[in-house]
Protein backbone atom coordinates (compact mmCIF):
# COMPACT_ATOMS: atom_id res chain seq x y z
CA UNK A 1 0.00 0.00 0.00
CA UNK A 2 1.14 3.62 -0.88
CA UNK A 3 1.19 6.01 2.32
CA UNK A 4 -1.91 7.30 2.98
CA UNK A 5 -1.46 11.33 2.34
CA UNK A 6 -3.04 13.79 4.81
CA UNK A 7 -5.03 15.25 2.33
CA UNK A 8 -6.98 11.51 1.99
CA UNK A 9 -7.39 11.23 5.66
CA UNK A 10 -10.71 12.92 5.90
CA UNK A 11 -12.20 11.37 2.84
CA UNK A 12 -10.97 7.97 4.43
CA UNK A 13 -13.21 8.06 7.46
CA UNK A 14 -15.96 6.01 5.50
CA UNK A 15 -13.75 3.14 4.48
CA UNK A 16 -14.82 -0.03 5.00
CA UNK A 17 -12.27 -3.14 6.00
CA UNK A 18 -13.70 -6.14 3.85
CA UNK A 19 -12.57 -9.76 4.06
CA UNK A 20 -12.26 -12.31 0.98
CA UNK A 21 -15.19 -14.37 2.23
CA UNK A 22 -15.46 -16.53 -1.32
CA UNK A 23 -13.75 -16.32 -4.67
CA UNK A 24 -15.21 -18.00 -7.96
CA UNK A 25 -14.01 -18.38 -11.54
CA UNK A 26 -17.09 -19.23 -13.47
CA UNK A 27 -15.82 -17.70 -16.48
CA UNK A 28 -12.48 -17.72 -17.26
CA UNK A 29 -10.57 -14.31 -17.09
CA UNK A 30 -13.46 -13.20 -14.82
CA UNK A 31 -13.51 -13.05 -10.81
CA UNK A 32 -15.77 -13.41 -8.25
CA UNK A 33 -15.11 -11.71 -4.93
CA UNK A 34 -17.83 -12.16 -1.94
CA UNK A 35 -16.63 -9.42 0.55
CA UNK A 36 -18.02 -9.53 4.13
CA UNK A 37 -17.16 -6.91 7.28
CA UNK A 38 -13.85 -8.33 9.10
CA UNK A 39 -15.45 -8.45 12.15
CA UNK A 40 -18.62 -9.31 10.83
CA UNK A 41 -22.22 -7.60 10.49
CA UNK A 42 -24.59 -5.96 8.08
CA UNK A 43 -23.17 -3.68 5.15
CA UNK A 44 -24.49 -0.59 4.05
CA UNK A 45 -27.20 -0.56 1.20
CA UNK A 46 -26.84 1.30 -2.00
CA UNK A 47 -28.59 2.16 -4.80
CA UNK A 48 -28.97 -0.30 -7.45
CA UNK A 49 -25.66 0.54 -9.82
CA UNK A 50 -23.18 1.55 -7.29
CA UNK A 51 -19.63 0.71 -6.70
CA UNK A 52 -17.14 0.10 -4.35
CA UNK A 53 -13.55 2.07 -4.99
CA UNK A 54 -10.93 -0.72 -3.26
CA UNK A 55 -7.47 -0.40 -2.84
CA UNK A 56 -5.70 -2.31 -5.03
CA UNK A 57 -2.04 -2.39 -4.29
CA UNK A 58 -0.68 1.05 -5.40
CA UNK A 59 -4.04 2.06 -7.08
CA UNK A 60 -7.36 2.69 -6.50
CA UNK A 61 -10.30 1.14 -8.74
CA UNK A 62 -13.96 1.48 -8.86
CA UNK A 63 -15.62 -2.36 -9.41
CA UNK A 64 -19.71 -2.35 -9.38
CA UNK A 65 -21.68 -3.93 -7.01
CA UNK A 66 -23.99 -6.48 -8.26
CA UNK A 67 -26.65 -6.94 -5.50
CA UNK A 68 -30.00 -5.13 -5.79
CA UNK A 69 -29.08 -3.46 -3.12
CA UNK A 70 -30.77 -4.06 -0.07
CA UNK A 71 -29.04 -4.56 3.29
CA UNK A 72 -26.84 -7.34 3.21
CA UNK A 73 -23.87 -8.83 5.12
CA UNK A 74 -22.08 -9.30 1.40
CA UNK A 75 -20.86 -7.73 -1.36
CA UNK A 76 -20.10 -9.51 -4.53
CA UNK A 77 -17.71 -8.01 -7.25
CA UNK A 78 -16.47 -8.99 -10.50
CA UNK A 79 -13.18 -8.53 -11.99
CA UNK A 80 -12.01 -9.25 -15.59
CA UNK A 81 -8.73 -9.63 -15.94
CA UNK A 82 -6.66 -7.40 -18.51
CA UNK A 83 -3.66 -8.94 -18.42
CA UNK A 84 -2.00 -5.21 -20.11
CA UNK A 85 -4.65 -3.25 -17.86
CA UNK A 86 -3.28 -0.92 -14.88
CA UNK A 87 -2.92 -3.91 -12.21
CA UNK A 88 -5.89 -3.07 -10.17
CA UNK A 89 -7.51 -6.20 -11.92
CA UNK A 90 -4.28 -8.64 -11.63
CA UNK A 91 -4.27 -7.47 -7.89
CA UNK A 92 -8.42 -8.52 -7.50
CA UNK A 93 -7.17 -12.11 -9.17
CA UNK A 94 -4.23 -12.56 -6.83
CA UNK A 95 -6.55 -12.09 -3.89
CA UNK A 96 -7.57 -15.51 -1.78
CA UNK A 97 -9.79 -16.35 0.62
CA UNK A 98 -9.08 -14.84 4.05
CA UNK A 99 -7.15 -11.58 2.38
CA UNK A 100 -8.42 -8.50 3.68
CA UNK A 101 -8.78 -5.55 1.54
CA UNK A 102 -10.44 -1.81 1.69
CA UNK A 103 -12.59 -0.10 0.15
CA UNK A 104 -14.96 3.45 -0.05
CA UNK A 105 -18.40 2.90 1.39
CA UNK A 106 -20.67 2.19 -1.90
CA UNK A 107 -21.18 5.40 -4.25
CA UNK A 108 -23.95 5.80 -7.00
CA UNK A 109 -23.56 7.50 -9.92
CA UNK A 110 -25.62 5.33 -12.63
CA UNK A 111 -28.79 4.45 -10.06
CA UNK A 112 -32.12 3.59 -12.01
CA UNK A 113 -34.29 6.79 -12.30
CA UNK A 114 -37.64 6.66 -10.06
CA UNK A 115 -40.14 7.68 -11.84
CA UNK A 116 -38.94 5.86 -15.22
CA UNK A 117 -41.50 3.90 -16.62
CA UNK A 118 -39.75 1.31 -17.91
CA UNK A 119 -35.91 0.52 -17.82
CA UNK A 120 -33.67 -0.57 -20.79
CA UNK A 121 -30.45 -1.86 -19.60
CA UNK A 122 -27.83 -2.19 -22.33
CA UNK A 123 -24.58 -3.87 -21.24
CA UNK A 124 -21.08 -5.52 -23.49
CA UNK A 125 -18.75 -7.93 -22.04
CA UNK A 126 -17.63 -6.94 -18.36
CA UNK A 127 -20.35 -4.27 -18.32
CA UNK A 128 -22.80 -6.53 -17.30
CA UNK A 129 -22.00 -5.79 -13.48
CA UNK A 130 -23.25 -2.29 -12.63
CA UNK A 131 -26.58 -4.09 -14.81
CA UNK A 132 -26.96 -7.30 -12.65
CA UNK A 133 -27.49 -4.80 -9.96
CA UNK A 134 -30.22 -3.08 -11.59
CA UNK A 135 -31.98 -6.60 -12.83
CA UNK A 136 -31.74 -7.44 -9.35
CA UNK A 137 -32.98 -4.22 -8.51
CA UNK A 138 -36.06 -4.43 -10.95
CA UNK A 139 -37.12 -8.17 -10.05
CA UNK A 140 -37.35 -7.00 -6.47
CA UNK A 141 -39.33 -3.93 -6.82
CA UNK A 142 -40.95 -5.26 -9.98
CA UNK A 143 -40.58 -2.51 -12.14
CA UNK A 144 -40.60 -3.08 -15.84
CA UNK A 145 -37.30 -3.81 -17.17
CA UNK A 146 -35.02 -5.70 -20.40
CA UNK A 147 -31.68 -6.65 -20.54
CA UNK A 148 -29.65 -6.60 -23.86
CA UNK A 149 -26.23 -8.40 -23.00
CA UNK A 150 -24.12 -8.82 -25.27
CA UNK A 151 -20.78 -11.15 -24.88
CA UNK A 152 -18.12 -13.04 -26.76
CA UNK A 153 -19.48 -16.62 -27.06
CA UNK A 154 -19.03 -18.76 -23.86
CA UNK A 155 -17.42 -16.23 -22.09
CA UNK A 156 -20.99 -14.43 -20.92
CA UNK A 157 -20.51 -13.74 -17.11
CA UNK A 158 -23.15 -14.40 -14.96
CA UNK A 159 -25.34 -15.55 -18.43
CA UNK A 160 -27.37 -18.77 -15.65
CA UNK A 161 -28.22 -16.30 -12.84
CA UNK A 162 -29.39 -13.62 -15.55
CA UNK A 163 -31.16 -16.24 -17.08
CA UNK A 164 -32.95 -17.35 -14.49
CA UNK A 165 -33.49 -13.83 -12.71
CA UNK A 166 -34.53 -12.35 -16.19
CA UNK A 167 -36.46 -14.95 -18.18
CA UNK A 168 -37.80 -13.74 -21.63
CA UNK A 169 -36.90 -10.13 -20.17
CA UNK A 170 -33.27 -10.95 -21.22
CA UNK A 171 -31.51 -11.16 -24.49
CA UNK A 172 -28.03 -12.63 -24.86
CA UNK A 173 -26.05 -12.40 -27.79
CA UNK A 174 -22.53 -13.24 -28.98
CA UNK A 175 -21.95 -11.38 -31.93
CA UNK A 176 -21.74 -7.95 -32.16
CA UNK A 177 -23.79 -7.03 -34.89
CA UNK A 178 -26.36 -8.54 -33.86
CA UNK A 179 -26.55 -7.39 -30.95
CA UNK A 180 -25.90 -3.41 -32.16
CA UNK A 181 -29.38 -4.32 -34.18
CA UNK A 182 -30.98 -5.22 -31.42
CA UNK A 183 -30.08 -2.17 -29.54
CA UNK A 184 -31.19 -0.06 -32.27
CA UNK A 185 -34.45 -1.58 -32.69
CA UNK A 186 -35.20 -1.05 -29.19
CA UNK A 187 -34.05 2.22 -28.90
CA UNK A 188 -36.24 3.06 -32.16
CA UNK A 189 -40.24 1.55 -30.06
CA UNK A 190 -40.33 1.80 -26.54
CA UNK A 191 -42.54 3.44 -24.74
CA UNK A 192 -42.11 6.92 -23.71
CA UNK A 193 -41.16 6.99 -20.09
CA UNK A 194 -38.46 5.03 -20.82
CA UNK A 195 -34.86 5.24 -19.43
CA UNK A 196 -31.96 3.30 -21.17
CA UNK A 197 -28.46 2.36 -18.71
CA UNK A 198 -25.82 1.51 -20.99
CA UNK A 199 -22.19 0.28 -19.80
CA UNK A 200 -19.80 -1.41 -21.72
CA UNK A 201 -16.52 -0.89 -23.82
CA UNK A 202 -16.28 2.66 -25.11
CA UNK A 203 -17.90 1.62 -28.66
CA UNK A 204 -21.08 -0.10 -27.34
CA UNK A 205 -21.79 3.12 -25.33
CA UNK A 206 -20.83 5.49 -28.69
CA UNK A 207 -23.60 3.56 -30.43
CA UNK A 208 -26.09 3.65 -27.84
CA UNK A 209 -25.23 7.43 -26.83
CA UNK A 210 -25.51 8.04 -30.98
CA UNK A 211 -28.33 5.97 -31.78
CA UNK A 212 -30.38 7.07 -28.84
CA UNK A 213 -29.89 10.95 -29.93
CA UNK A 214 -30.59 10.13 -33.53
CA UNK A 215 -34.25 8.34 -32.73
CA UNK A 216 -35.18 11.46 -30.75
CA UNK A 217 -33.68 10.44 -27.27
CA UNK A 218 -33.25 13.21 -24.80
CA UNK A 219 -29.79 12.58 -23.34
CA UNK A 220 -31.88 13.16 -19.57
CA UNK A 221 -33.02 9.75 -20.47
CA UNK A 222 -29.81 8.37 -21.69
CA UNK A 223 -27.24 7.13 -18.96
CA UNK A 224 -23.80 5.63 -19.42
CA UNK A 225 -21.50 4.01 -16.54
CA UNK A 226 -17.90 3.82 -18.31
CA UNK A 227 -15.14 1.37 -16.99
CA UNK A 228 -12.83 4.32 -16.46
CA UNK A 229 -12.22 8.02 -17.70
CA UNK A 230 -11.51 7.38 -21.59
CA UNK A 231 -7.97 7.65 -22.28
CA UNK A 232 -7.96 11.25 -21.91
CA UNK A 233 -5.62 13.54 -23.79
CA UNK A 234 -2.99 15.93 -21.72
CA UNK A 235 -4.95 18.54 -21.87
CA UNK A 236 -4.44 22.41 -22.79
CA UNK A 237 -2.44 24.27 -20.03
CA UNK A 238 -4.54 26.62 -18.45
CA UNK A 239 -4.27 28.77 -14.64
CA UNK A 240 -6.35 27.81 -11.53
CA UNK A 241 -6.57 30.69 -9.34
CA UNK A 242 -7.04 30.42 -5.59
CA UNK A 243 -10.15 33.00 -4.60
CA UNK A 244 -9.49 33.06 -0.97
CA UNK A 245 -5.90 33.03 -0.94
CA UNK A 246 -4.95 34.88 -4.44
CA UNK A 247 -2.74 32.25 -5.20
CA UNK A 248 -2.40 31.26 -8.77
CA UNK A 249 -1.37 27.48 -9.53
CA UNK A 250 -0.30 26.91 -13.30
CA UNK A 251 -1.83 23.68 -14.46
CA UNK A 252 0.83 22.59 -17.65
CA UNK A 253 -0.75 19.74 -20.35
CA UNK A 254 -0.05 16.26 -18.78
CA UNK A 255 -0.79 17.86 -15.24
CA UNK A 256 -4.16 17.53 -13.76
CA UNK A 257 -5.46 20.25 -11.87
CA UNK A 258 -5.42 17.60 -9.10
CA UNK A 259 -1.83 16.74 -8.94
CA UNK A 260 -1.07 20.45 -9.45
CA UNK A 261 -3.12 21.79 -6.84
CA UNK A 262 -1.26 18.93 -4.36
CA UNK A 263 1.80 20.53 -5.49
CA UNK A 264 0.93 23.36 -4.91
CA UNK A 265 0.50 22.60 -1.06
CA UNK A 266 -3.24 22.32 -1.51
CA UNK A 267 -4.85 19.64 0.38
CA UNK A 268 -7.70 17.81 -1.83
CA UNK A 269 -9.45 14.89 -0.32
CA UNK A 270 -9.35 12.01 -3.49
CA UNK A 271 -9.83 8.58 -3.90
CA UNK A 272 -10.06 7.41 -7.83
CA UNK A 273 -7.78 9.86 -9.60
CA UNK A 274 -9.93 8.89 -12.87
CA UNK A 275 -12.87 10.83 -12.20
CA UNK A 276 -15.36 8.01 -10.88
CA UNK A 277 -15.65 8.21 -7.62
CA UNK A 278 -16.83 12.25 -6.81
CA UNK A 279 -14.52 12.87 -4.33
CA UNK A 280 -11.91 15.36 -5.12
CA UNK A 281 -14.74 17.43 -6.21
CA UNK A 282 -13.52 21.36 -5.35
CA UNK A 283 -16.11 24.65 -6.08
CA UNK A 284 -16.03 26.80 -9.07
CA UNK A 285 -16.24 30.33 -8.87
CA UNK A 286 -15.84 31.50 -12.27
CA UNK A 287 -14.55 30.24 -15.25
CA UNK A 288 -15.74 27.18 -17.49
CA UNK A 289 -14.64 24.01 -16.39
CA UNK A 290 -14.24 21.21 -18.96
CA UNK A 291 -15.82 18.02 -17.47
CA UNK A 292 -14.08 14.76 -18.28
CA UNK A 293 -14.94 12.86 -15.09
CA UNK A 294 -17.77 10.39 -14.65
CA UNK A 295 -19.43 11.43 -11.82
CA UNK A 296 -21.27 14.92 -12.26
CA UNK A 297 -25.12 14.80 -13.68
CA UNK A 298 -25.91 16.65 -16.89
CA UNK A 299 -27.77 19.08 -15.02
CA UNK A 300 -24.17 19.47 -12.21
CA UNK A 301 -21.90 19.94 -15.19
CA UNK A 302 -24.12 22.55 -17.40
CA UNK A 303 -24.65 24.51 -13.53
CA UNK A 304 -20.40 24.80 -13.73
CA UNK A 305 -19.89 25.55 -10.74
CA UNK A 306 -18.37 22.44 -9.49
CA UNK A 307 -15.02 20.60 -10.76
CA UNK A 308 -13.79 17.08 -10.39
CA UNK A 309 -10.76 18.14 -10.46
CA UNK A 310 -8.78 14.47 -10.61
CA UNK A 311 -9.50 14.43 -14.28
CA UNK A 312 -11.16 17.59 -15.59
CA UNK A 313 -9.60 21.27 -17.05
CA UNK A 314 -10.67 24.27 -18.18
CA UNK A 315 -12.39 25.55 -21.08
CA UNK A 316 -10.84 29.59 -20.38
CA UNK A 317 -7.59 30.05 -19.42
CA UNK A 318 -8.46 30.75 -15.99
CA UNK A 319 -10.52 28.94 -13.66
CA UNK A 320 -11.20 30.46 -10.03
CA UNK A 321 -11.94 27.96 -7.60
CA UNK A 322 -13.54 28.21 -4.10
CA UNK A 323 -10.09 27.08 -2.64
CA UNK B 1 -36.42 15.79 -10.88
CA UNK B 2 -36.24 19.47 -10.23
CA UNK B 3 -37.90 21.00 -7.56
CA UNK B 4 -41.52 21.21 -6.57
CA UNK B 5 -42.05 24.37 -6.80
CA UNK B 6 -40.24 27.17 -9.14
CA UNK B 7 -40.92 30.67 -9.56
CA UNK B 8 -42.84 32.33 -12.13
CA UNK B 9 -41.77 31.12 -15.35
CA UNK B 10 -39.99 33.44 -17.58
CA UNK B 11 -41.23 32.77 -21.10
CA UNK B 12 -38.73 33.83 -23.70
CA UNK B 13 -39.78 36.25 -26.10
CA UNK B 14 -38.37 33.87 -28.90
CA UNK B 15 -41.13 31.55 -30.19
CA UNK B 16 -39.50 27.81 -29.99
CA UNK B 17 -39.17 26.15 -33.03
CA UNK B 18 -39.69 21.99 -33.38
CA UNK B 19 -36.91 20.22 -31.93
CA UNK B 20 -35.24 18.55 -35.03
CA UNK B 21 -34.64 15.47 -32.96
CA UNK B 22 -38.32 14.58 -32.70
CA UNK B 23 -39.83 11.68 -34.27
CA UNK B 24 -43.31 12.28 -33.59
CA UNK B 25 -44.96 15.52 -32.12
CA UNK B 26 -48.05 16.59 -30.34
CA UNK B 27 -49.00 20.27 -30.93
CA UNK B 28 -51.59 21.85 -28.65
CA UNK B 29 -53.04 25.56 -29.45
CA UNK B 30 -55.71 27.26 -27.43
CA UNK B 31 -57.31 29.87 -28.48
CA UNK B 32 -56.91 31.77 -31.84
CA UNK B 33 -53.25 33.03 -31.01
CA UNK B 34 -52.45 29.61 -30.19
CA UNK B 35 -54.06 27.85 -32.84
CA UNK B 36 -51.99 30.23 -35.40
CA UNK B 37 -48.86 29.10 -33.95
CA UNK B 38 -49.68 25.45 -33.66
CA UNK B 39 -49.83 25.66 -37.54
CA UNK B 40 -46.92 27.56 -37.76
CA UNK B 41 -45.09 24.62 -36.49
CA UNK B 42 -46.60 22.53 -38.14
CA UNK B 43 -45.14 24.02 -41.57
CA UNK B 44 -42.11 23.89 -39.90
CA UNK B 45 -41.73 20.24 -38.55
CA UNK B 46 -39.14 18.20 -41.19
CA UNK B 47 -40.95 15.70 -43.41
CA UNK B 48 -41.08 12.53 -42.13
CA UNK B 49 -42.25 12.96 -38.78
CA UNK B 50 -45.72 11.69 -37.50
CA UNK B 51 -47.70 15.50 -36.31
CA UNK B 52 -50.99 15.94 -34.63
CA UNK B 53 -52.31 19.27 -34.34
CA UNK B 54 -54.99 19.76 -31.56
CA UNK B 55 -57.10 22.95 -31.19
CA UNK B 56 -58.93 23.73 -28.09
CA UNK B 57 -60.48 26.84 -26.72
CA UNK B 58 -58.52 26.69 -23.17
CA UNK B 59 -57.25 23.84 -21.05
CA UNK B 60 -60.51 22.01 -20.14
CA UNK B 61 -60.85 18.32 -18.84
CA UNK B 62 -61.83 17.14 -22.16
CA UNK B 63 -58.61 18.03 -23.96
CA UNK B 64 -56.38 17.35 -20.77
CA UNK B 65 -58.14 13.63 -21.02
CA UNK B 66 -57.18 13.64 -24.73
CA UNK B 67 -53.46 14.55 -23.75
CA UNK B 68 -53.08 12.08 -21.32
CA UNK B 69 -54.03 9.17 -23.90
CA UNK B 70 -51.64 10.38 -26.31
CA UNK B 71 -48.72 10.48 -23.53
CA UNK B 72 -50.18 6.57 -22.60
CA UNK B 73 -49.36 5.59 -26.10
CA UNK B 74 -46.11 8.01 -26.86
CA UNK B 75 -43.14 6.18 -27.91
CA UNK B 76 -39.72 7.75 -26.69
CA UNK B 77 -38.98 10.31 -29.81
CA UNK B 78 -42.38 12.64 -29.21
CA UNK B 79 -42.46 16.21 -28.59
CA UNK B 80 -45.12 17.87 -27.03
CA UNK B 81 -45.55 21.90 -28.12
CA UNK B 82 -48.08 24.08 -26.56
CA UNK B 83 -49.30 27.78 -27.37
CA UNK B 84 -51.48 30.00 -25.66
CA UNK B 85 -52.38 31.57 -22.77
CA UNK B 86 -50.50 30.67 -19.73
CA UNK B 87 -52.81 29.48 -17.70
CA UNK B 88 -53.43 27.00 -20.09
CA UNK B 89 -49.82 25.89 -21.35
CA UNK B 90 -49.49 25.42 -17.79
CA UNK B 91 -52.32 23.51 -16.79
CA UNK B 92 -51.27 21.10 -19.83
CA UNK B 93 -47.53 21.15 -19.06
CA UNK B 94 -48.83 19.62 -15.57
CA UNK B 95 -50.36 16.95 -16.87
CA UNK B 96 -47.53 15.92 -19.22
CA UNK B 97 -44.80 16.55 -16.39
CA UNK B 98 -47.07 14.81 -14.13
CA UNK B 99 -46.92 11.90 -16.61
CA UNK B 100 -43.36 11.46 -16.61
CA UNK B 101 -42.39 13.74 -19.93
CA UNK B 102 -39.48 15.58 -18.99
CA UNK B 103 -38.57 19.26 -19.92
CA UNK B 104 -36.64 18.21 -22.69
CA UNK B 105 -39.22 16.32 -24.37
CA UNK B 106 -42.21 20.01 -24.50
CA UNK B 107 -41.75 23.59 -25.77
CA UNK B 108 -44.26 25.68 -25.21
CA UNK B 109 -45.59 29.65 -26.70
CA UNK B 110 -47.18 31.70 -24.44
CA UNK B 111 -49.72 34.17 -26.03
CA UNK B 112 -50.60 36.35 -22.74
CA UNK B 113 -50.27 36.41 -18.69
CA UNK B 114 -53.12 37.69 -17.39
CA UNK B 115 -55.24 34.72 -16.66
CA UNK B 116 -53.79 32.60 -13.75
CA UNK B 117 -54.92 29.42 -12.02
CA UNK B 118 -54.25 29.97 -8.45
CA UNK B 119 -53.84 27.01 -6.00
CA UNK B 120 -55.24 27.60 -2.49
CA UNK B 121 -53.05 25.31 0.18
CA UNK B 122 -55.81 25.58 2.74
CA UNK B 123 -58.99 23.67 1.01
CA UNK B 124 -56.94 22.90 -1.96
CA UNK B 125 -58.93 24.15 -4.87
CA UNK B 126 -57.66 25.92 -8.09
CA UNK B 127 -59.40 29.31 -8.93
CA UNK B 128 -59.09 30.94 -12.31
CA UNK B 129 -58.32 34.73 -11.57
CA UNK B 130 -56.48 37.26 -12.90
CA UNK B 131 -55.50 39.11 -10.58
CA UNK B 132 -51.60 40.21 -11.30
CA UNK B 133 -48.87 38.66 -8.92
CA UNK B 134 -48.72 39.80 -5.70
CA UNK B 135 -52.51 40.82 -5.97
CA UNK B 136 -55.46 39.29 -4.54
CA UNK B 137 -58.29 36.98 -5.63
CA UNK B 138 -61.21 35.13 -3.47
CA UNK B 139 -60.80 31.11 -3.58
CA UNK B 140 -63.52 29.51 -4.92
CA UNK B 141 -63.40 26.90 -3.01
CA UNK B 142 -63.37 28.54 0.37
CA UNK B 143 -63.62 31.79 -0.07
CA UNK B 144 -60.70 33.31 1.86
CA UNK B 145 -59.01 35.63 0.16
CA UNK B 146 -55.66 34.83 -1.43
CA UNK B 147 -52.97 36.54 -1.92
CA UNK B 148 -51.38 35.48 -5.82
CA UNK B 149 -47.47 34.56 -4.79
CA UNK B 150 -44.96 34.57 -7.46
CA UNK B 151 -44.23 31.16 -6.90
CA UNK B 152 -45.41 28.52 -9.80
CA UNK B 153 -46.13 24.82 -9.18
CA UNK B 154 -44.65 22.88 -12.07
CA UNK B 155 -46.70 19.70 -11.13
CA UNK B 156 -49.97 21.75 -10.54
CA UNK B 157 -49.33 24.24 -13.28
CA UNK B 158 -51.00 26.88 -10.77
CA UNK B 159 -49.70 29.90 -8.65
CA UNK B 160 -49.86 29.41 -4.85
CA UNK B 161 -52.27 31.52 -2.89
CA UNK B 162 -51.95 32.76 0.44
CA UNK B 163 -54.80 33.83 3.00
CA UNK B 164 -53.86 37.24 2.42
CA UNK B 165 -54.74 38.22 5.77
CA UNK B 166 -52.86 35.43 8.05
CA UNK B 167 -50.99 37.57 9.89
CA UNK B 168 -53.91 39.38 10.85
CA UNK B 169 -55.63 35.89 12.04
CA UNK B 170 -52.34 34.22 13.69
S1 LIG C 1 -10.61 11.44 -7.16
FE1 LIG C 1 -12.28 10.26 -7.76
S2 LIG C 1 -13.38 11.62 -9.02
FE2 LIG C 1 -11.56 12.64 -8.64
Amino acid sequence: MTATLPARTAARTGVLVLAVAAVADDVPGIRTLTLRRSEGGPLPAYPAGSHLVMDCGDRRNAYSLTGDGSPAEEYRVSVLLCPDGDGGSAFVHRLAVGDVVTASRPRSAFAPVSTARHHLLVAGGIGITPMLSHARAAVRWKRSFELLYGHRPGAGAHLDELRDLCGDRLAAYGSTPEMLAAVRAALADRPLGTHVYVCGPAPLIAFVEETAAELGWPAERVHAERFSAADLDPGEPFTARLARSGTRVPVPSGTSLLSALEEAGVAVPNLCRQGVCGECRVPVRSGRPLHRDLYLSEAERAAGDAVMCCVSRSVDDELELDL
Amino acid sequence: MGAEHTSVPRWGTERPAPDPSARALLLVGFGARGCAITTAWAADVPAGRAVEVLAADDADEAVLAVLTARIAGARVGWRLMLAGPEADVLAARAVALRAGVLDAEIRCAVTSTERKRVYCPHCRTTTATTAPVAGETPCDGCGRRLHVYAHVSRRAGAYLGFMADAEEVA
